[in-house]
């Protein structure tokens, strides 16, 4: 049971559907307080100690419990993690006390430039070794279980002898981590990539998953591409049914970054999620 | 075999320049990166500079990025500081042209996005001074809030900026001449205000760190605009601390 905390609603993040926390809602948020069981926010956005975003999200987190999401860390970069940035995850996570943080399986920079995206990782060995023991002193230095996400990939390396999820899997292992499994993504790197995305999720370990995301994406050419900016279409709902069976109900994001639509788009999204949770959950009852 | 810091080396160059090749397969979606690292990029530019954006175009600001983006690679994670080497890539590049003012205008919009991400602690009424005496006023020194940036300029900066909220202005006349003026964060609103000489002056001795009489001498404030300028200071919530 969620509870009200020093800095809000506090305790575990509900096996429900949450939406994601765009400035765009802040005021709809606030004035419209919709039933949805919780909110998740991009931790780079609230790295600074003043600003209106951070005192937003003080407000919302009153009302709901909070999952906050990294997309800048580049926990695979072979250079290793800046520290400064991960010293402001830190300072998010004392200031918002998140009940989950999560980052992505990717790497960000090299030869001093960030890139600013999720590039993907070749999945090797050596690339298990570093990401687990990147993702492992991250965790010690932030005093919390990381959630790794994977990302949509429209390249795989010639060399790369691993699966992804027996990738996500060893680094899940090696470094105590969670994992963050986004949906949509196995979908759109299924397709652009040419596997079986149900092996994608018949290979992951049961009790490693932490969350799942939910997002639209585009199609251009022969290629799809992840840009979180329409609604999740129906073979990723299928495929997410298929997950739930498989991991059980868990706390759910419905992502919407480009396009942001109306807040209650975003709350209807949620609400067929809640129906799927709640069919898995009425099975195994 | 190559190293993962090799591999990802590789990755990072192709991405720089497409002719160069990486082990990936399909090479050519390597595409995709490169425009989602562009595009992150120029709109996290666009975000910290709008009214630049909104004065030089569309195509230009793009052309600005793509160039901006050679010289000033980003630093950081976090895509809040990619315009901080705008303002100077401006200078570099229009230095002496009759778009000079360009870059100034960029040093104020980066001022805004600074002062926007700073914090804001409570102000103190003008009645605190009653606590002193008055021979002891005009050794006061002034905390002043942290999201307050003083901008000056030879260029009508704070006129562009102003007449520019909103999209097909017209062009401000650049023979205004000079203006100096602040930009701070009040009850979540980003303000952006010309000023007078004489106050910009006395802001700007506060914000060094001088006592009230300094300040005031080096201002060069008369009896009049004294009163004035201290009142608002107070006013304008602009005071947080004083010893």
């Amino acid at each position: 049971m969620a509870r009200l905390g020093s800095r809000g609603v506090s305790g575990p993040i509900p096996a429900s559907a949450g939406i994601g926390f765009r400035s765009v809602h802040h005021h709809a948020l606030d004035a419209e307080r919709p039933a949805v069981g919780w909110i998740e926010a991009h931790t780079e956005n609230y790295f600074h100690e003043g600003g209106a975003a951070g005192r937003a999200l003080e407000r919302a987190r009153a009302n709901y419990p909070l999952s906050l999401h990294g997309v800048g860390l580049g926990l695979g970069s072979a250079e290793g993690v800046d520290r400064e940035h991960l010293t402001r995850v830190k300072h998010a996570i004392a200031r918002f006390e998140p009940a989950l943080v999560s980052e992505h399986a990717c790497w960000g920079r090299a030869g001093g430039e960030f890139f600013n995206d999720l590039l993907p990782l070749p999945y090797t060995d050596e690339a298990v070794e570093l990401l687990a023991r990147q993702v492992g002193e991250a965790q010690d230095f932030l005093g919390v279980q990381l959630l790794i996400e994977n990302v949509s990939a429209y390249v795989t390396f010639e060399h790369s002898p691993l699966k992804e999820w027996e990738f996500l899997s060893a680094v899940s292992a090696n470094s105590g981590c969670g994992l963050l499994l986004d949906v949509n993504n196995v979908y759109v790197s299924s397709k652009n990539l040419g596997f079986d995305a149900q092996a994608f999720i018949d290979g992951l370990p049961p009790g490693r998953v932490g969350e799942i995301h939910l997002a639209g994406h585009a199609q251009s050419g022969a290629l799809l591409i992840d840009d979180h900016g329409s609604q999740v279409c129906e073979a990723v709902w299928e495929l997410y049914r298929y997950a739930v069976n498989r991991f059980g109900a868990l706390p759910t994001l419905i992502e919407w970054d480009t396009h942001i639509p109306a807040l209650s788009t975003l709350v209807a999204e949620s609400r067929r999620a809640d129906v799927i949770l709640g069919e898995v959950r009425g099975l195994a009852a | 075999m190559a190293s993962l810091r090799e591999m990802q080396g590789a990755f990072a160059a192709a991405l720089r320049d497409p002719s160069v090749a990486c082990a990936v397969l399909p090479p050519e979606n390597l595409s995709v990166y490169r425009n989602n690292s562009a595009v992150s990029f120029r709109m996290a530019l666009e975000s910290s500079f709008p009214v630049v954006r909104r004065r030089v175009g569309d195509d230009y600001f793009r052309q600005l990025s793509v160039q901006y983006r050679e010289r000033y690679p980003s630093r950081s994670g976090d895509l809040h500081w990619i315009g901080r080497d705008f303002p100077a890539f401006l200078l570099e590049e229009l230095h002496g042209s009759e778009y000079a003012w360009l870059a100034d205008l960029a040093r104020l919009e980066w001022s805004r996005a600074q002062a926007a991400i700073a914090k804001v602690e409570t102000s103190l009424p003008a009645d605190v001074l009653g606590r002193f005496a008055a021979d002891q006023l005009e050794r006061l020194v002034f905390g002043l809030q942290p999201s307050l940036r003083l901008v000056a300029s030879d260029f009508p900066i704070f006129s562009v900026w102003l007449a520019n909220q909103h999209e097909n202005a017209s062009p401000v006349d650049q023979s205004l001449g000079s203006e100096c003026g602040m930009v701070r964060m009040r009850s979540d609103v980003l303000e952006v205000r010309p000023l007078e000489a004489h106050l910009f002056s006395y802001l700007c001795a506060l914000q060094a760190g001088a006592p009230l009489g300094e300040a005031v001498s080096a201002a060069g404030l008369d009896q009049t605009t004294l009163v004035s300028a201290l009142g608002f200071v107070f006013t304008e919530g602009l005071v947080s601390s004083l010893r």
